[in-house]
């Protein structure tokens, strides 16, 4: 049965194979030549960095700030 | 009138936003028929979860049907947490992340919806058919092998939507919860199909077939659950909060090491088992590695929080998201030492394991599905939550019942464990020994179902939309000195 074992470390390997594939797809793309833009790419007009989007309902009017 | 390039930044401004309620309405039928299918299951696996407890204390309770004797029960509870309530919940989760990530509508409005009615089809029957006793007894995937072909096809029609949003995604950057989502979604069908392969086929026998359900069953939680959940924290804690992660770098860093460590990690489950000991020191190896993404993670999640504590006072989403991150850190730890061969010969085969396992798919993943849902399903269906006081008995019944569970079969397990390693103490007096703990396990799973309760009274009126009306673009949102940057994140 000794082959099977490396059919599924092969498999493994397969797994961690398809990670490093993604990574330098991604450094190719430059994903991350600028990390601050995509961390902040979850934000938009609407929803700026300082919005605070969840609250407890009716807790407050809607555009009162949290203390 | 030359100037015509003035009113093209305005215009992509009521694009974005409108495109953002667009997104969440487009999810609207898929996500909340995923949810509310998750809700259903979490509340039947609750009741199965309660039978079996309580038979660890009271074996004569329900034992004259045979279709709940505890070897069918178990079983089919994990089941329907597995694959009803945490992956229905985790799938909505995802699908609503991706769109929204990617800034595109939900594509396949009837298909997508198809899997929801295929997906529980399938965990019904499983259940069904383990009650009836036609489980497999393999463990983590005890459901009969044909279900593979259903799930199947809701997978692919999963991977088909992702990937369609994911080509025409409007943002520039790829978020560190996208990398997150492709892990889950990628990895996750070749492990079942792989797995389905070796274990129901004469491809692996005897020994080898424990490798293989071991490496199979360990990776449904480390490359399915763990991604998703930990993708919905990575969105979640800075949208809530309103702040960026506090290092981007750290982020990617932790996801790259979970990618490439984890799915080594399963074979600690057979540390002592007749395998090659190459083969598990292999699976240590991969364990104790997996400290790198651990500690990435809990540092950047914390930093991010840091000086905004206070919020969890006023966030029901931001309370279950945090402590499901902080149970993430502790369960990971703990797997990571717990896969020593030191530690491991004294809690393999007792209760400390079974308290790991809820720590893992309980405290950290339902506790961040809980926080997702606070926050998706009010954007769906345009309400508010209906009662703040029934998202309080939610939070503080499953956050204690857990730690409840958690701190007494640890305990019970740990000391189990070193009783069983001492041959001279009859094996009776240790089981009469864990029984008062089995009772704290069962009013653990009473304060919890009673949580899951009030979580499903409170989804209920939400589907009634019982809750006030929530119109406009800024859903939920209170803008906090969020002037000064508009006007910069505008110029």
């Amino acid at each position: 049965m000794a082959p099977f074992y490396f059919v599924l470390w092969g498999l493994a390997a397969v797994f961690g194979a398809t990670a490093i594939a993604a990574l330098v797809w991604s450094i190719r793309r430059g994903e991350f030549d600028n990390l601050r833009e995509a961390a902040l790419s979850i934000f938009d007009e609407e929803e700026p960095p300082g919005a605070v989007t969840d609250r407890f309902p009716g807790s407050c009017s809607g555009t009162e700030p949290l203390p | 009138m030359t100037a015509t390039s003035q009113p093209v930044p305005p215009a992509q401004d009521e694009r974005e936003r409108l495109t953002r309620i667009q997104i969440d309405r487009s999810c609207r039928q898929t996500v909340v028929w995923y949810y509310t299918s998750a809700v259903f299951w979490l509340l039947a696996g609750s009741v199965l979860a309660l039978i079996a407890s309580v038979k660890m204390h009271t074996p004569g309770f329900l034992a004259d049907w045979e279709w709940l004797t505890f070897g069918r029960v178990r079983p089919a509870h994990l089941a329907a947490m597995i694959y009803g309530w945490g992956s229905m919940a985790g799938v909505g989760t995802l699908l609503w992340l991706q769109a929204r990530l990617t800034r595109n509508r939900l594509p396949f409005p009837t298909l997508l919806p198809a899997t929801v009615i295929v997906w529980n089809l399938t965990v019904a029957v499983g259940v069904g058919a383990i009650l009836a006793g036609y489980s497999t007894s393999i463990e983590w995937i005890e459901i009969p092998p044909f279900t593979a072909v259903l799930f199947g096809f809701c997978i692919a029609v999963i991977i088909a939507a992702s990937i369609r949003m994911f080509r025409n995604r409007e943002s520039r950057h790829t978020y560190v919860s996208q990398w997150y989502l492709f892990g889950a979604i990628f990895w996750f069908p070749i492990l079942y199909v792989s797995a389905q392969i070796f274990l129901h086929t004469p491809a692996a026998k005897g020994a080898v077939k424990a490798a293989a359900n071991w490496w199979f069953a360990h990776n449904v939680l480390g490359l399915w659950f763990t991604p998703i959940g930990l993708a919905t924290v990575y969105y979640l804690i800075p949208k809530v909060i309103g702040r960026p992660v506090h290092s981007y770098h750290l982020s990617l860093l932790g996801f790259w090491t979970l990618a490439i460590f984890y799915n080594w990690a399963g074979t600690h489950h057979l540390i002592g088992g007749p395998l090659p000991a190459w083969l598990i020191t292999v699976g240590i190896v991969g364990s104790v590695m997996m400290f790198i993404p651990v500690v990435t993670v809990a540092v950047n999640h914390h930093l991010t929080m840091v000086g905004h504590f206070h919020y969890l006072k006023h966030s029901p989403t931001l309370r279950f998201v945090v402590y499901g991150a902080m149970c993430y850190t502790a369960v990971s730890i703990q797997g990571s030492l717990q896969s020593l061969r030191s530690v491991n010969e004294i809690t393999h085969f007792t209760h400390y394991t079974i308290a790991h396992a809820h720590l893992g798919v309980y405290a950290f993943f339902t506790m961040v599905m809980f926080g997702a849902i606070y926050y998706v399903a009010p954007r769906l269906l345009s309400t508010e939550w209906h009662s703040a006081g029934w998202i309080r008995v939610h939070f503080w019944t499953t956050a204690t019942g857990m730690a409840l569970y958690w701190l007494g079969l640890t305990y019970a397990g740990w000391e189990q464990g070193r009783m069983m390693n001492d041959p001279r103490i009859p094996f009776l007096d240790i089981v009469r020994f864990t029984v008062p703990w089995l009772w704290s396990r069962s009013a653990a799973g009473v304060l919890m179902t009673a949580g899951h309760l009030a979580f499903a009274w409170l989804f209920w009126n939400m589907l009634r939309r019982r809750g006030a009306w929530l119109p406009g673009p800024t859903l939920l949102s209170w803008k906090r000195r969020s002037e000064p940057r508009m006007e910069g994140a505008a110029g």
